[in-house]
Formats: C-alpha cells, sequence, structure tokens
C-alpha cells in the first residue's frame, strides 16, 4: 500500500497525501470515509494528477460535513469512474460540480451518485451540469422536490434529461411539424404536446380529435433522424385521417379486438389513398414496418404484421388470417370508409374462432408513428362499451393545458359532455392563458434553458377613466410638448430628394436642365443637388410598463407612486401618438415565479386611444416581482410582427429585475440583457426608463448605457424624447 | 424556350426588335384571349392581376404575336421617374437631343406598351398614362412643348400583383378605375400538368409530380410563406430534372431554396416534397 501510494504521488505530494489522509481519519467521518478515500485517491493521482487526488480530500470532508457520511464515502469511487468518463480535463468541472450539490443540494447527492455513471454517458459533463442546475433551481428550495428530481420521480426530470442530450423531441420539431402538415394536406389543426399528466399509452403514441393534433413529447428508443423522421410519419399520417376519414365509427357493441382491427383497417385505408396522391410518403411509412413472418400466434404480433402486409405491397406473409384480411382488403374501392367496419369485424371473429386472446390493457398500436386511433370513434351516450373502449384506445382525458394562441383568439368549444377523448378547453376565466414559454439565460453555464418561463397572458381590469384623464389633463402643456416632440421626429427610411439647391449628390436630371436652359439663353436653375433626408416618422412603439409590487412605493421627492407616474406617461405619449396616428400597445407585466409570468396588455396596436384603455390603465395594481427578460421577450415577439421601418419597444420599470425564486441577483439581469440582444437581431430597438430609481447602472448593463434613462418626475419626459429619437434616428 | 422576339424586321421599321416572330407557348385557361381582344379592338386598357408567376407576361406576348402588334414591355421599380417612360433630353456634342422613352415610343409607333408590376412605381410616375387611358388619348411632352396623339394602334397593358406589399403600395383609386381587368391564377392541376410538360419538356407523370409539390407549398400560403410556388419555378424544376438533374434536387434549387429563407419551413417543405416523389 504504502509503496503503491509513494509511486502514486511523487515527492513532496507523497507527505501531503498523508497528512489528508491523517486528517480525513482524524475527523472522525468513519472509517468507510477513510478507507474510500485512501484506497481510490492513488488510482485517481495517476488518471489526473497527484496535486488534484490531494485536494480531493478536501473535498470529501466538505461533503462529509454537508451531505453526510455515505455520500462521502461514494464520492472517491465515483471521482475514479468519473475520472475515467471525463477525463483529466474534464476532472476539475466534475468536481466543482459535486460540490455545488452538495452545498445546493446536499440531501440528494447520495441519490445522484447512484445515477451518476449512466447519466455522464448518457448526457456528458456539460449537459449533467445544466441538467441538476435546473433540478435545483426547478425546486426552488423544496427539499422534497429536489429528492423527487434527482431520483428521476419527477417526470419533467426525465424531459430535461432528453433536452440535455439532445433527443429529438417534440419541441425541437414543433416548427418543422406546422408547416409540414400544411404543406401535405391544406390544413393547419394546433399541434400539442401530450401533458406529462397523461395516461402512459397516450403519452407513447400521437392523436388527434376534432381539431387537436396531438403528439408525444419524445419517442423513447429513437434517435435523432429516426425520431424526426417518426414525426414526420406521425403528422402526415394523422393528416391522411383528417382528410379521409369522413366520419366516426360509432362504438356501438364492438368487442375490444375489433374496434383495435376496425382502427388498424381504416389506418391502411388512409394511407392507401394518401400514398396514392402523394407516392414519396411509402418512403416514410414503411422503414418503420419492420415486423418479420414469426410462429408466434399472439394478437399484438398479428396486429402489426397485418399492419405491415396492408401497408407494403413486397410484404410476404404465410398466415392465412393476414392473407385473407389482405385479398379483402385490395377487392375494396378504397374510397369506401366502411369497407374498414366490414373487414375490421370479420376478423374480429377470425380471431376469436382461432381462440387469440387480445389484451387492450397492454396494447399499443404498431408501428409506432400510427396514432391511438381516439380520434376515429364515437362513443355515444355513456355507453357500457365506451369504458372498454377507453381501454382498447388507452385513452385518457386529455386536459388543456395551454393555447398557444393569442388569448382573444381562443376558440371557445362547446364543452363536450363527457365524451372520451375530446379535447376539453376550460372555459376563460380571470386566470391568465399560457401564451408562450420562453427560455431563459443562465450566464453562468453560459446557456439558454429553453422553455424555461411560462408567459400569461391576463385580462385587464379595468377602473374608473376619468382618474388617468385627470392625470392627463393636469398636465395639458405637456401634452402638446411631447405631441410637437414626436411629431417632429424623423424616423424613417432615407428619402432621395431631387432638385435641392445644396446636397451630397448631383441630380443629373436638374443638370441637363441647367444645361439646355443655359444653350437656349435662359438663365439655368441653381437647384442641381440632390441628398438623401429622412422626412417621416415610420415607427412602432410597444410601452411595456413594469407592475411589479415595488410601483406601489411613493417616489422620492413627491406624493405620487412610481405607478401613477407610469400612467401618466403613458396617457400621454398615448395621446401623443394616436393623435398623430403612429402604431402604439401598451402592456404590462409583473411575475411571480418563473411559472407565472404575468402579461397585460392595455391596448393593442390596431385599438384605439380611447377611454376603455385610460380604464384599463386606471385598474393596474401593482404586485408580484419584476421577471424583466421574459416580459421583454413576450413584447418582442409582440413589437416584431409590425410592419414598421424602425420598432421600438419602450420598457418602464422601477429597479432592478428581480423574482422570489431567484437568489442570484445577477441571474436576471444578465437574461434580460440577452433579451435585449435577441431583440436587437430581430430588428427592435429596446430602450428603457427608469423611474425614480437609483439602479442606473443595472438598466445600463441590460439595455446598454445609451438606451437607459432614469427620470424622477414626469416633466423629464419630455428631455427624454429627443434623446430616444436620436437614439433611434442612427 | 424560343420568346419568339426577332428581327425580322420589315425594311426602316423602328419597332422592329419590338415584334414577336414566332408563337409564344399560351395555355389559355378561360376566355381570357377573346376577352382581350375584345378590349383591344376598343383600345381599352387592360390589366393583368395574379400572383407571381402564373403567366401574366406570357399572356401578353402572346396576344401580342396574335394581333401582330409589336410590344414594348417597361419593368417598373421604386425609382422609376415619369421621365423614365416619357423621354429626356440628353446632352451630345451638338447640344441637346430629346430621346423618347418607352411610353412615348409605344404612343408614337402604334405598338402595345406593357407596364409590368406597376405598383411599385412612384404613385407621381403613373399617373402620366392617365390622359393615355382615357378618351382623350395624347401624350402631353412638357419638356418638349409637344402634345403627341396616340397612333391608333396604340394599346397599354399593366400588370399588377394584388397579393404583395398591398397595405405600403396600391394604385391611386383614378389610376385603378380606367382599366379592365382580368384576373388570373394558377391553373387547375390537369391545365398546369400540360403547361409545366409543355414548356419544361418533361413527360407528363413526372410534371404532375411537379405540380403537385406546387400544390403543396401553396398550401404554405399564409402559413409562413408570402406566395406559393409559382408556375415559373414548376417549370424551371422541370427544366433543371430535364438535364439530369434528380427531381428532389431540382425542386430544392428551383423551389424551397428560393422561396424561403426559414430553415423550418425549408426542412418541412423539402419533407412535403419528397413525399410527392
Amino acid at each position: 500500500m504504502q509503496r503503491q501510494s509513494a509511486d502514486a504521488f511523487p515527492g513532496d505530494l507523497h507527505q501531503a497525501w498523508i497528512r489528508a489522509c491523517r486528517r480525513l481519519s482524524g475527523a472522525g467521518y468513519g472509517e468507510g470515509v477513510t478507507d474510500a478515500y485512501v484506497r481510490l485517491s492513488p488510482q485517481i493521482a495517476r488518471l489526473v494528477s497527484p496535486q488534484t487526488a490531494v485536494d480531493l480530500a478536501g473535498v470529501v470532508s466538505g461533503v462529509a460535513i454537508r451531505a453526510g457520511r455515505a455520500a462521502a464515502a461514494l464520492l472517491p469511487e465515483q471521482a475514479l469512474a468519473a475520472a475515467e468518463t471525463v477525463g483529466r480535463d474534464g476532472f476539475p468541472r466534475w468536481l466543482l460540480l459535486v460540490e455545488y450539490v452538495s452545498n445546493s443540494a446536499p440531501e440528494s447527492l447520495a441519490i445522484l451518485f447512484a445515477h451518476m455513471p449512466q447519466l455522464l454517458l448518457q448526457v456528458g459533463l456539460e449537459g449533467l451540469e445544466s441538467w441538476t442546475r435546473i433540478g435545483i433551481r426547478m425546486a426552488e428550495g423544496d427539499r422534497e422536490r429536489r429528492l423527487r428530481f434527482f431520483r428521476l420521480d419527477d417526470p419533467s426530470a426525465i424531459r430535461w434529461l432528453q433536452r440535455a442530450s439532445g433527443q429529438i423531441g417534440f419541441a425541437d420539431m414543433e416548427a418543422k411539424l406546422r408547416p409540414f402538415l400544411t404543406a401535405l394536406w391544406g390544413d393547419s389543426p394546433p399541434l400539442r404536446e401530450t401533458p406529462s399528466n397523461a395516461h402512459e399509452q397516450t403519452r407513447r403514441r400521437a392523436g388527434f380529435d376534432g381539431s387537436v393534433v396531438r403528439l408525444p413529447s419524445s419517442f423513447p428508443g429513437f434517435q435523432s433522424a429516426d425520431a424526426e423522421r417518426l414525426y414526420r410519419a406521425a403528422v402526415a399520417h394523422i393528416g391522411a385521417h383528417l382528410r379521409f376519414t369522413r366520419e366516426r365509427f360509432p362504438v356501438g357493441g364492438l368487442k375490444p379486438a375489433q374496434i383495435a382491427l376496425v382502427s388498424l383497417i381504416e389506418d391502411a385505408r388512409v394511407e392507401q389513398l394518401a400514398m396514392r396522391e402523394l407516392p414519396g410518403l411509402a418512403r416514410l411509412f414503411l422503414p418503420f414496418h419492420t415486423v418479420q413472418p414469426s410462429s408466434a400466434v399472439t394478437a399484438p404480433a398479428l396486429f402489426a404484421r397485418l399492419a405491415r402486409a396492408l401497408a407494403d405491397p413486397s410484404y410476404e406473409d404465410p398466415n392465412p388470417w393476414i392473407a385473407k384480411a389482405r385479398e379483402a382488403f385490395l377487392r375494396e374501392d378504397p374510397h369506401d370508409q366502411q369497407l374498414s367496419r366490414r373487414i375490421g369485424n370479420l376478423l374480429g371473429n377470425d380471431l376469436g374462432q382461432m381462440r387469440i386472446q387480445f389484451d387492450p390493457r397492454n396494447y399499443v398500436v404498431q408501428p409506432p408513428y400510427r396514432d391511438d386511433n381516439l380520434g376515429l370513434w364515437d362513443f355515444g351516450d355513456n355507453d357500457s362499451q365506451a369504458e372498454d373502449a377507453e381501454q382498447v384506445l388507452s385513452s385518457a382525458r386529455i386536459r388543456q393545458e395551454e393555447n398557444h394562441e393569442r388569448p382573444d383568439r381562443i376558440e371557445q368549444e362547446s364543452r363536450p359532455d363527457g365524451e372520451a377523448g375530446r379535447v376539453q378547453i376550460e372555459p376563460l376565466s380571470m386566470e391568465g392563458v399560457l401564451v408562450a414559454r420562453y427560455g431563459e439565460f443562465d450566464y453562468v453555464t453560459g446557456r439558454e434553458q429553453p422553455d424555461w418561463v411560462s408567459v400569461k397572458e391576463y385580462p385587464a381590469n379595468a377602473a374608473t377613466a376619468a382618474q388617468v384623464a385627470r392625470l392627463r389633463e393636469k398636465r395639458g402643456d405637456l401634452a402638446d410638448r411631447v405631441t410637437a416632440l414626436i411629431r417632429s421626429a424623423r424616423v424613417s427610411r432615407a428619402e432621395r430628394l431631387r432638385r435641392q439647391s445644396e446636397g451630397e449628390f448631383l441630380d443629373i436630371d436638374a443638370c441637363i436642365d441647367a444645361v439646355i436652359a443655359r444653350r437656349i439663353g435662359e438663365t439655368p436653375s441653381p437647384r442641381i443637388h440632390g441628398r438623401y433626408e429622412r422626412r417621416s416618422r415610420d415607427l412602432s412603439v410597444l410601452l411595456l410598463l413594469d407592475v411589479s409590487q415595488s410601483t406601489n412605493d411613493r417616489v422620492a421627492n413627491g406624493r405620487r407612486t412610481v405607478l401613477d407616474i407610469e400612467r401618466q406617461a403613458a396617457a400621454l405619449l398615448s395621446q401623443a401618438m394616436s393623435g398623430l396616428d403612429d402604431p402604439f400597445a401598451i402592456a404590462a407585466f409583473c411575475s411571480d415565479r418563473r411559472e407565472d409570468v404575468r402579461y397585460t396588455r392595455i391596448k393593442d396596436f390596431s385599438q384605439p386611444y380611447d377611454s376603455l384603455v385610460e380604464a384599463r390603465l386606471a385598474g393596474l395594481q401593482g404586485s408580484f416581482s419584476t421577471r424583466l427578460g421574459a416580459a421583454i421577450r413576450h413584447a418582442g415577439a409582440d413589437l416584431a410582427t409590425q410592419r414598421s421601418y424602425r420598432r421600438l419597444l419602450l420598457v418602464v420599470s422601477d429597479g432592478e429585475p428581480s423574482d422570489i425564486d431567484v437568489e442570484d441577483r445577477r441571474y436576471l439581469v444578465e437574461d434580460a440583457r440577452k433579451a435585449v440582444q435577441g431583440l436587437s437581431r430581430l430588428g427592435v430597438n429596446t430602450f428603457c426608463v427608469g423611474l425614480d430609481s437609483n439602479a442606473e447602472s443595472y438598466l445600463g448593463r441590460i439595455f446598454g448605457q445609451k438606451n437607459a434613462f432614469s427620470i424622477a418626475t414626469i416633466d423629464r419626459l419630455t428631455d427624454l424624447l429627443p434623446k430616444l429619437y436620436l437614439a433611434l434616428g442612427r | 424556350m424560343d420568346r419568339g422576339i426577332g428581327s425580322a424586321a420589315v425594311e426602316g421599321d423602328a419597332l422592329g426588335d419590338f415584334r414577336i416572330v414566332s408563337e409564344p407557348y399560351f395555355r389559355p385557361v378561360g376566355n381570357e384571349v377573346a376577352l382581350f381582344e375584345a378590349a383591344f379592338a376598343s383600345r381599352m386598357p387592360v390589366m393583368l392581376k395574379g400572383p407571381t408567376g402564373c403567366g401574366k407576361t406570357r399572356f401578353v406576348d402572346h396576344m401580342a404575336w396574335r394581333l401582330g402588334r409589336p410590344l414594348i414591355t417597361v419593368s417598373c421599380h421604386e425609382d422609376m421617374t415619369a421621365s423614365d417612360l416619357v423621354g429626356r433630353y440628353m446632352l451630345d456634342a451638338d447640344g441637346t437631343v430629346w430621346h423618347d422613352g418607352p411610353l412615348t415610343l409605344a404612343v408614337r409607333s402604334g405598338a402595345i406598351c406593357y407596364l409590368d408590376e406597376i405598383v411599385e412605381a412612384r404613385q407621381d410616375t403613373t399617373v402620366v398614362i392617365h390622359s393615355l387611358t382615357d378618351d382623350r388619348r395624347i401624350l402631353p411632352l412638357e419638356k418638349k412643348n409637344e402634345v403627341l396623339k396616340a397612333h391608333p394602334d396604340f394599346h397599354l397593358v399593366i400588370s399588377y400583383n394584388p397579393g404583395y406589399q398591398s397595405v405600403l403600395k396600391d394604385l391611386k383609386e383614378s389610376t385603378k378605375q380606367r382599366f379592365v381587368a382580368i384576373a388570373f391564377s394558377y391553373p387547375e392541376e390537369a391545365v398546369e400538368t400540360e403547361i409545366v410538360a409543355n414548356e419544361a419538356g418533361v413527360d407528363r407523370p413526372l410534371a404532375q409530380t411537379l405540380v403537385r409539390i406546387g400544390h403543396r407549398a401553396r398550401n404554405l400560403k399564409g402559413h409562413g410563406l408570402e406566395e406559393g410556388a409559382s408556375t415559373r419555378m414548376l417549370i424551371n424544376a422541370g427544366l433543371l430534372a430535364r438535364r439530369g438533374i434528380p427531381i428532389d434536387e431540382a425542386c430544392e434549387v428551383a423551389l424551397v431554396l428560393p422561396i424561403t429563407d426559414d430553415p423550418d419551413m425549408r426542412d418541412a417543405l423539402k419533407s412535403a416534397v419528397s413525399a410527392c416523389i
């Protein structure tokens, strides 16, 4: 032992290592901890470096204090395994990660160690780092939630792991699938991710129902390119149903096996029609039919072979039942939807005679791109069969979890009375409607966590408009000055002016005229120059008001609150801009943790500025926190659709961004900064007005020194505007 | 594609280059030929409306050939001034010389003048055609101090694509109301197949596949694409395919890449193309 260690630790380090061992054993963490270190650290020294192996003792001791002896005893072994996986360069980062977890989630370290080798292989060191950070942050300080996450009991833990490992999931494919479906079939039903609380079988397959297409979060077991193809095939298949399945089949008195078979024949029928129109779909569908003839005569195996036999003309199967089905299928005209029912019933009866058992509980449609067929069936009224049928179709009621459309476009669908499998849309209430998820930038890892923040839109409360009108009228003088300032602002594309007495280029037409005039003896006009100039305003503005709790504070030298000043400024600006016909919108935001960033539209671009808007301004109340980045992203997405030469997001805030689930003060600042940079890439200028704040340094960091401006009273608005237009004029 | 424009000119014919000698291929979809002939008979100005690449320009070529008139085409752009249309004085060694613009040339010598994409031109430019498009049929050349009476055969045709930039740019009401309009759109599948097969010189099954691909892209109009794939694009893809380029690659080059810059949209279109083949 001594000799071995002497090899591993040359020179002075050997003494250091012995001292480290003594310290560990003297600290009383128990034999297990010391033994593990003494036994394994020489190997780590060889794999990584002797110094690191000596330093490891400090980490072990720290872990023993915070996370307990069990975790500390595991550490040397884990360190050795990690050193083998991540190599010499990655090892210090791995150690930092362990320290981070033992500081922030000590109870979970031992559990994390249990999965560590496998996780490292799956997602790599970097992926593991961001995944643990997400877990710790998501738990929001709740021990139990952290434990669930690291035990992988929490479904979101698995989802984030998928993301970290780069597995293709719905979120990656959504933007591609939507136009693909539209291109193929000409209609564009909304696509939704199957909620994670849905039934296991529902989560494994795609599905559709009337207006909504539902897709699994991921198809486990399929890697990148295959998963992409699988999603495309699923969407193309559902598109074929939407086109060719004219009416739902009544469940009636059908047995589960018959339901499954009718669905299977119907799948084959619509695919056949689809492939007639779009022959390339065969290349998409057929590779997923991988089943081969075998002697097994279980229902799932036979069904999969039948599916293949009906889809793939080159497939040969000796089974007489399948041959019969194929023959019957090919004899009929595929445009007749009832053929599925006829053949399905027949085959179901045969299956009964062949004494083949069908277990609806464990049946999953094959191949994986096909949907769960829930959308094919009409369950009628509370039929006792419905329950059985539901089982076959592995249905779980799906609650509409989110709606990507804007709230004003939510379809108020009539609520189907207890029909199985219908998507139920909860009636609108004063609850917010989830409209978008945005990523958030983590400056520590330097990466963006996708879909981290949920923005919900809340309807605006209205109060008495007169209150705001009074605020506005009180400063009528100011209103005129603001209007005059905006009117004189020139923010547009440069135009070419001809026949100027001075300018930057010669106006050739004018020059020729001048020469002609001289030749025929007239006095030539001296206006022979041309120049470029901005002459009009072509600018859309979105005013984003911070209505967090702190806006209820009074301003330093006055009786009014920050929110009052925001209201007044919004009213003045709106009045001026609507008088000049400039597109102008107002929205307000606050946040209650990352799951609930509240966004309220007060005035849309197309809406006139009227008493309703003033009533909504009056109804604003300050509450919750300031998650600036998400609000900026959401407002920016709105603004980016405006078709004007310049687009300006004007943020009015009273302080630094904050939220109760974030402790690191710098985190939200850096995220907001990233959001602003993102908008400038979209061609949206962002400008911030800090009200009565000494947070100017933060604002400067977020928006850039030239784009942040702090004012204490409303009078300064007139100083602000020229500065703003000057910034835009560039 | 032989556009049939050549100089089989009669000696001394100033418009020789503008005559169309051989028949440009055109497959009528409705009765647009009869409509145009009727409008031409009373020299009524004609407006051709329709999405890009659906055959407006080809139709004018064809009609000019059919009516035996020279055709002067002007592609309008946003910097075009009235003198680009009417003409201007130029300098030469001896002094200034007047040069007729394309519109003046057509008015003087009795050609069909085709102003392509007229909305692109600035509004103050388009008003010069006003006096030509009512019963006056004159073109005042104020710089030259001349009022030009239109040749009896002069005929004005404009094209106008209402789809794009419609909000920012539109014709003045007073301009619009001077024209009769013939609407064009992409022909139905069978006809379009015939056109693609003929123009690209490919066989019918390939042409049909191309037309189906075109329909996929047109499905996306308004769902991420400003315009669907035009017949012209399909013909281009067909021409590439005839030269031995594999059809999926031909479609990518002629159709997918030009039509969108959005990577997701491209991906979706590419998958849709491969679903058609």
